[in-house]
């Protein structure tokens, strides 16, 4: 170290050899702050069309309730913008899913009320509390077809269907993972990204074998890209893909 | 109770107890013990915080003072090999650790194709 | 230190530090928050909480790296040493900017659901098990604490009470801390962002930490203090000649100690090299107004004493020393802190050449 170098004591005035070295230091931290933040903040990836549909306002639409478990409405009598043959998935408020309330009405007619949350082919709708959100629809359900479409080996990502559609933006990623579980966790139906189509549709409702919710196991691949073998089927406009977890891995980068 | 309620838990029954040592501490026990505290009050509640953080270690330190076995010359013999350790095993640490995720880091495999491995088998009801 | 602790020490370059600081976070922060989105203009808007979440985060990380910048780089320029001197207002400052930061996450991907978010922050993901996909917000939770623990702890009265060493080992946890936070980002955003003008600025800033402690501990290696040669009993300095007025020369006592042995015109004395405040390198600083001073935070003492002068009580052990022929030795048993020794003055043959 060099005797020369000016001696800074903190409460004595600067000296003088070292005011124009600490006047560059103090303007170059500050500038580096200003920049960096700015260049931060503006080269943020651009989130996908996704979204609550408060544009809409709140739609009542009635239909058949299905559990695949996760509780799906086959729509019988729509409106302007839901029309019958359309699926909604269905959830509750917040990260919560509304399995309670829908299973008792499983197979049969209900009407509901809430928001639209779209992504993409796939809808689902964001009921009120209570009654005012779900309640039994007077009349007879009809039996309602499902397609098989045989075993397919996908490719995607699998996340939860609330933030995937819009409720958090972005809503899906590692990043984003704790909250896609916790979604999950408390019955929010999971959906399924697919990195091509099939049948046109790229988003999938997902779920476990035989009418079981998605396996444990796969809850340590949400928001990486993944591989997997399931049996799909149709259900009005949205399909549904039964996974089987033994064929659940990540694709090497 | 799962895990997290248990962490949780634990959490608060160790600062609930660093609550009972600032209290006594700071109005009792640090006038006794440092003699520029003695008299001065508007600087005690920002210890407050540092009491529930590392209680035992406050009592500890009490202790040794209080009962006059505090060793002067610990006070003049820094550990600065230790930094030369930090110093060095942190800019490891971090070029191990950013290594890493790079290497676990995934591209959307747009290119994969979905592939139907069998025909239909029958329309459920 | 004052007689008596207050709050908070404040005087004119401390103001403008914490000035220059706040401006520089302010900044960043109206940049990133009000005009970043204009400049995004997305169609589909990134969340405000996210958006938010994001600039605290950012502004924290960039904020500790600045900070763990400033140690090695006034080790290898010493004019950087006014930038060391209030940098504990800066740390607190950080451990603000990182809760707000931890609050938006908290307040936004872990509510809304039946349970509590605190509970929800640590039983959400488990994916203990794995790289991508770990729950990274363990690495943030174990930073903010370390923050935290810093924070809390950085009145001067702790620095006393837990004496300088472990105040300093506990401190220490700032660069678990910054690993921390590296893992946190690298496991985090980093894995999902596609942009990668943040990934550039990220590991810019890891690598630019990494890189100067590297250095900096290189430097100390090379052309660190020596060890002083035994002799008898007593250990070697250096010879009188080597001394100028006002300075020091530093050597390692076998214990492991440094001693620092002033000029102080013609006479010398040996002082502890370990300030008493944060055991800064009293050696490396100079004598003003007759008064060694430390080059950290401008503690003073007599140099025959080891005595703050009226009304601070701060005091360092001192050590014996004697002249053999113009070598200068210092016994290596210090003697107990505000301990007087006679100065010794400089041979008549080393005070007349130096006059030459």
């Amino acid at each position: 170290m060099s005797e020369k170098t000016p001696f800074f004591v903190g409460y004595l005035p600067v000296p003088q050899g070292l005011r124009r070295f600490l006047l560059v230091a103090v303007l170059g931290v500050i500038a580096l702050f200003g920049v960096v933040g700015l260049v931060i903040g503006s080269t943020q990836d651009a989130p996908e069309q996704s979204g609550f549909r408060f544009d809409y306002g709140r739609q009542t639409v009635t239909g058949v309730i299905e559990m695949t478990p996760y509780p799906i409405l086959r729509v019988t009598e729509g409106n302007d913008l839901i029309m019958p043959g359309k699926t909604l998935m269905l959830a509750g408020q917040g990260k919560n899913g509304i399995d309670a309330r829908t299973g008792p009405m499983a197979g049969g007619l209900a009407t509901v009320t809430g928001i639209v949350l779209q992504r993409g082919t796939i809808d689902m709708l964001q009921l009120l509390p209570g009654q005012r959100g779900i309640k039994v629809a007077e009349g007879e359900a009809q039996p309602i077809e499902t397609e098989a479409l045989g075993r397919w080996k996908l490719a995607g990502e699998i996340c939860d269907g609330k933030c995937l559609n819009g409720a958090m933006r972005p809503g899906r990623g590692l990043a984003h993972k704790a909250c896609a579980s916790l979604c999950l966790l408390n019955e929010v139906p999971p959906v399924f990204v697919s990195t091509q189509p099939v049948e046109g549709r790229e988003f999938m409702l997902i779920t476990g074998p035989d009418g079981t919710p998605l396996p444990d196991m796969a809850y340590d691949f949400i928001g990486q890209f993944v591989s997997l073998e399931g049996d799909l089927e149709r259900r009005g406009d949205i399909l549904v893909l039964r996974m089987d977890a033994a064929t659940l891995e990540v694709i090497p980068q | 109770m799962n895990e997290a309620e248990l962490i949780l838990f634990a959490a608060k029954i160790w600062c609930g107890i660093g609550a009972l040592v600032a209290v006594v501490f700071l109005t009792f026990g640090i006038d006794r013990i440092d003699e520029d505290a003695d008299g001065a009050y508007v600087f005690r509640p920002l210890l407050v915080p540092g009491v529930l953080l590392i209680w035992p270690m406050v009592l500890w330190r009490w202790y040794i003072l209080a009962d006059g076995k505090d060793e002067w010359s610990h006070r003049y013999r820094p550990k600065r090999h230790n930094h030369v350790w930090f110093a060095l095993l942190m800019p490891v640490a971090i070029v191990i650790i950013i290594g890493a995720a790079f290497s676990v880091r995934q591209t959307w495999p747009g290119d994969i194709a979905p592939e139907p491995l069998s025909a239909p088998a029958e329309v459920s009801e | 230190m004052s007689v008596k602790y207050i709050p908070v020490q404040w005087n004119r370059n401390k103001w403008i530090y914490d000035a220059v600081m706040l401006i520089g976070v302010i900044l960043f922060l109206y940049l990133f928050l009000f005009v970043s989105p204009e400049i995004l203009s997305h169609e589909n808007p990134i969340n405000p909480q996210i958006h938010n979440a994001r600039a605290f985060g950012a502004c924290a990380f960039i904020m500790l790296t600045v900070i763990l910048c400033i140690g090695p780089l006034a080790r290898i320029d010493r004019r950087f040493l006014p930038l060391l001197y209030n940098r504990r207002h800066f740390g607190v400052m950080t451990l603000f900017v990182a809760i707000t930061h931890a609050s938006y996450i908290l307040n936004w991907y872990f509510a809304f659901s039946s349970s509590n978010k605190f509970e929800a922050l640590l039983f959400a993901n488990t994916s203990y098990g794995q790289l991508a996909g770990f729950p990274f917000e363990v690495f943030g939770v174990f930073a903010l604490f370390c923050l935290a623990l810093l924070a809390v702890t950085s009145h001067d009265f702790w620095m006393k009470f837990l004496t300088p060493p472990v105040w300093k080992r506990l401190h220490s946890l700032v660069y678990f801390a910054y690993v921390s936070v590296v893992a946190h980002v690298s496991f985090g955003i980093l894995l999902d962002q596609q942009n990668h003008v943040f990934t550039v600025i990220f590991v810019g800033g890891a690598l630019s930490v990494a890189g100067l402690h590297a250095y900096a501990a290189w430097l100390e290696y090379k052309a660190g203090d020596d060890i002083g040669s035994n002799q008898g009993g007593w250990v070697d300095i250096c010879d009188a000649s080597e001394f100028r007025d006002g300075f020091a020369k530093i050597k390692i006592l076998p214990s492991g100690e440094r001693v620092a042995v002033f000029n102080q015109g013609g006479n010398l004395s040996a002082i502890s090299n370990a300030c008493a405040h944060q055991n800064g390198p009293l050696g490396e600083g100079r004598v003003i107004d007759c008064l060694v001073t430390c080059p950290w935070h401008g503690f003073q003492y007599d140099v025959t004493n080891g005595r703050s002068p009226a009304p601070f009580t701060e005091k360092i052990p001192t050590y014996n020393l004697r002249l053999d022929g113009t070598r200068v030795l210092v016994d290596p048993v210090a003697n107990s802190p505000g301990t007087y020794v006679e100065p010794v003055p400089l041979p008549d043959v080393v005070t007349k050449e130096v006059l030459v």
